[in-house]
């Protein structure tokens, strides 16, 4: 059905976007394992000497313990409140809808710098930056509209016929929000819970604002150090985070299916 | 809650009385009775690449090894880590560092606004040269460690006829794309002032020859960066000359990039780095960080640190690094002073955000 | 539901009793004549958090009407507009300013460029197989985090990079890569792919094969099925799409910073300069604030063209 011509410059096209996409990422874990002492690549022998080096490096180390409890708090502030305000735009009737989501999306429409600086100084006269906490409610905020879209996408597509059936068959409110809303919309709380924690462990620039050398987390602290000499540790640990992706990119695809993201709403 | 802040009254009294002797860099062992609690770490903002190198070398590792307290550093930009820590002493909140490695320029903004300790009871200042103290300020809300010179370090490969005897040969066409300076033009304002025909006395009043000969640099699309990038540069063989100061030409001469660096005739500007504390960290914690500035101005704590940096030092009797003894980035003697520009900390502080901003400008044409 | 617990001679099984607990609760602290606000309800909390951000304009705001006293480096204690006469007479500003819309310009075009056909591919091809690669291709990166991504670009572009190398392989000099316009906006495309492609192969799903199908059987070659047909149907995600892609360059940070040099600032980057290297906190207030304008002022009128459909967050309305 799709012509010769169209094939081949289409499939040159995605050709040319996997290789942008993908090279970048190769090379660093290439270049992660080189037996060097500078970035090379193809890498300078094979050694997994500098994957023992940041094993060592207790900043790194402390700065990756960071970013996993940043990435917990965000976890846990915004899987409740997005997941209930998923269903509230979807279930309930709301005077002013439409405001409501614009207002809503204002983590996006606001561009990350202004609600980095924002937060840094509503948090700086509440007495709280220089925690780790913050942090993390910091990235539940920017990324909130993420779980609120996916649950809401996965709740519009649950009939609510199902709630009342377990309502006359005398489930309480509670029951009922357990046992059959919450199954209902559980692949949008997972797909958003996962997008908040591999975006709070990947967030940059919010993360820059409000920490310091005693809260750093890892892409900072890789900022940090890019700024110096460039050596292969930074590699090993970006590296680090490719495996991490990957995790998540598995686990999405076991837990829900990666093809949920091309469903038309 | 009630003891503990008896116990730290007890410490205070007790340095109170005996401050002289506790700060006089005795081994820690022997002071154990009177020490205030030490912290699991402290951390000393830094400038990353060589300098941290060398601090750690030169200081940080011989305080860990002689106090137990390990040393964290904190590569955030000087520049960006002073609002922070402005914010914080502000705010009442304990600060993010516990000891600025800073410009004296910048330093002497945070002492005017009055966030500095005072270090003016530091033993090891007694043995220090006339360059430790800050110029225009009460006592030492900062102590200045060495001098510097921003001098102009390029490829020999690219100057085939010998080294460049004016920063006007920077322009050149065969440098476009090939020279870096750094991201706010710091060090290169004076010479640029002199290259572009004007006078050093019209600083600051009017810099509009300073101007001209940055948008003429402008022309030859310089990189800009801060002071591990130039190592990087020269190293991937980015640039063939910049303007930055020795050590990071040192840095990439040491590890085997072909490299030299002279003061061309219109001068290089000198300045001084210094180290500072600021307010509101915990007694204890002051305490500790005061030692270590006390470790960073004895004489082998300044003789291993300089020598990484190849860097003129503070207290007197220094042995210059290899093949450092006369060179134009290490002055030492009045003579060796001749062809440095020296601008006064009042005339920088009150202008140099300004210079920044205009050089920013030009650039971001 | 009633509750007779003859707990003497039967003891419900534990999960009933917490139910029943909780039910319980829920019937005190929010009893059901209350329920037409319980909407309100469960929305509550994300407005609060969503409110922090609120929060911070305000406090932009007031920043951006204090001056900096070079005296104290403190902000001046009197209200002025005098930041957003500096910002508006200064030459730079607008040259950042029309830097980043140009970076944001070529950006769009050049994601929606190379994201129209991935997604179509992938939205079309008949393996499941392939689909599953293609997404997993997308996914890698988004995942990745924009830090190491630009990391990784600034070792393959390096004059000693790999693609240095291969040139170098056909006799080509090293060639500067980095560090300039060019290379900012190869790594925004390379940062916004994934997201551009995640929002438009929805849109495409939704077209029907069959008008495909029944466009070419009419005789209409690919390209013109392509643009008469898909396109125009795919309209609102390309819309959306580009609104996301559109925002996110005008205002990003990291790539600016890391590949540009120094020379080639965003807005972002002079926002931050103003804050943490200038100490010009009133200045750099002033900045945001008008970013954030810019910001809004695009979707709303990308919104008040194309409909406020194109980041619909409520699902089926």
């Amino acid at each position: 059905m799709i012509s010769p011509t169209q094939r081949i410059l289409f499939w040159s096209i995605v050709w040319f976007c996997i290789v942008i996409l993908s090279v970048p990422t190769l090379i660093v874990v290439g270049a992660s394992v080189t037996a060097g002492n500078i970035i090379s690549f193809p890498p300078d022998g094979f050694s997994l000497k500098w994957y023992g080096e940041i094993a060592l490096a207790r900043d790194l180390r402390q700065a990756f313990g960071r970013s996993i409890i940043v990435s917990l708090i965000c976890l846990a502030v915004s899987v409740p409140v997005g997941t209930l305000a998923g269903l509230a735009l979807t279930r309930y009737r709301l005077r002013f809808a439409n405001a409501l989501q614009v207002y809503l999306l204002l983590p996006f429409t606001i561009p990350l710098i202004g609600s980095g600086i924002g937060m840094m100084l509503v948090f700086g006269s509440w007495r709280i930056l220089g925690s780790v906490w913050p942090v993390g409610v910091a990235l539940a905020v920017i990324n909130i509209p993420f779980i609120i879209w996916s649950v809401s996408s996965s709740a519009a597509s649950l009939d609510g016929d199902l709630e009342l059936a377990a309502a006359n068959c005398g489930a309480g409110r509670v029951e009922t929000f357990f046992h059959v809303t919450l199954p209902g919309v559980m692949p949008g709380v997972i797909t958003g819970g996962l997008l908040m924690f591999v975006l709070a462990m990947t967030e940059f620039l919010v993360s820059l604002l409000l920490t310091d050398a005693r809260t750093v987390t890892l892409p900072v602290q890789i900022y940090n150090n890019i700024r110096s000499i460039i050596t292969p540790d930074l590699a090993a640990v970006s590296s680090v985070f490719v495996v991490i992706a990957l995790l998540a990119v598995w686990l999405l695809d076991r837990l829900v299916g990666l093809e949920i993201f091309l469903k038309s709403k | 809650m009630t003891s503990k802040l008896t116990r730290r009254g007890v410490l205070r009294a007790g340095m109170a009385t005996s401050g002289a002797a506790l700060l006089s860099g005795l081994p820690a062992t022997r002071l154990l009775a009177q020490e205030p609690e030490k912290p699991t770490e402290i951390i000393v903002r830094a400038w990353g690449g060589e300098w941290v190198e060398a601090l750690k070398k030169g200081v940080s590792d011989p305080f860990t090894e002689m106090t137990g307290i390990a040393v964290r550093h904190d590569l955030t930009e000087d520049n960006e880590i002073q609002p922070k820590v402005w914010a914080a002493v502000a705010q009442g909140r304990v600060p993010p560092i516990h000891i600025n490695w800073d410009t004296t320029t910048n330093a002497t903004k945070s002492a005017l606004r009055g966030v500095t300790e005072d270090l003016s009871d530091l033993s090891n200042l007694a043995n220090t040269t006339e360059l430790a103290k800050p110029v225009g300020l009460d006592g030492y809300p900062l102590v200045n460690t060495y001098g510097y010179v921003y001098v102009l370090a390029y490829r020999p490969d690219a100057f085939p006829d010998g080294p460049p005897n004016s920063w006007k040969d920077l322009l050149d066409p065969k440098f476009k794309g090939r020279i870096a300076l750094y991201n706010d033009g710091i060090g290169f304002h004076f010479p640029a002032q002199v290259a572009g025909g004007g006078s050093l006395d019209d600083i600051p009043e009017n810099m509009d020859a300073c101007w001209d000969f940055v948008r003429q640099i402008k022309e030859q699309n310089p990189l800009l960066g801060e002071d591990p990038d130039f190592t990087t540069w020269f190293q991937n063989g980015e640039i063939d000359a910049a303007c930055t100061i020795s050590t990071n030409a040192l840095g990439a001469k040491r590890n085997g990039v072909d490299l030299a660096w002279t003061v061309p005739e219109e001068g290089c500007k000198f300045d001084t780095d210094c180290l500072w504390i600021p307010k509101n960290l915990p007694e204890n914690e002051l305490y500790w960080a005061k030692q270590y500035i006390n470790l960073a101005l004895t004489q082998e704590g300044q003789q291993v640190w300089l020598d990484g940096l190849g860097l003129p030092g503070v207290v007197p009797g220094l042995t210059p690094p290899e093949g450092l003894a006369g060179d134009p980035s290490y002055p030492t003697e009045p003579e060796d002073f001749e062809r440095l520009i020296r601008i006064s900390s009042a005339v920088q502080v009150q202008n140099e955000s300004d210079w920044f901003a205009k050089f920013k400008e030009i650039m971001q044409g | 539901m009633s509750q007779e617990n003859d707990t003497k001679t039967f003891r419900y099984p534990l999960r009933w009793r917490i139910m029943d607990a909780l039910e319980a609760a829920l019937d005190v602290l929010w009893p059901r004549r209350l329920s037409p606000y319980s909407g309100w309800a469960l929305i509550m909390p994300a407005l609060l958090l969503v409110g922090i951000l609120v929060l911070g304009l305000f406090q932009i705001a007031e920043s951006s009407l204090h001056v900096l006293d070079r005296s104290t480096f403190m902000p001046a204690e009197e209200y002025t507009l005098a930041n957003y006469e500096m910002v508006a007479d200064s030459a730079t500003y607008w040259r950042v300013l029309w830097r980043s819309l140009l970076g944001a310009g070529l950006t769009v075009f050049f994601t929606l460029l190379l994201a129209l056909p991935y997604s179509y591919i992938m939205v079309r091809t008949p393996s499941a197989a392939v689909r599953k690669a293609l997404l997993v291709a997308l996914f890698l990166p988004f995942f990745i985090g924009q830090v190491v991504r630009a990391y990784g670009i600034l070792i393959v572009l390096g004059t000693s990079g790999a693609v240095n190398d291969v040139l170098g392989l056909f006799g080509v000099e090293p060639v500067r890569l980095l560090f300039n316009f060019p290379a900012v906006v190869f790594g925004l495309v390379q940062y916004m792919l994934p997201f551009a492609v995640l929002m438009l192969a929805p849109a495409l799903t939704a077209i029907p094969r069959e008008t495909e199908t029944a466009a070419s059987s009419l005789g209409a070659n690919w390209v013109r099925t392509f643009w008469h047909v898909v396109i125009p149907m795919a309209k609102p995600g390309l819309v959306g799409a580009g609104l996301v892609v559109g925002t996110l360059s005008l205002t990003d940070f990291a790539m600016p910073a890391m590949l540009g040099g120094g020379s080639q600032d965003f807005i972002a980057n002079a926002i931050y300069d103003q804050f943490f290297r200038t100490a010009d906190q009133g200045l750099g207030a002033a900045l945001a604030l008008l970013l954030v304008a810019l910001g809004s002022i695009l979707v709303g009128i990308v919104i008040a063209v194309f409909g406020a459909g194109t980041l619909g967050m409520g699902g089926k309305k």
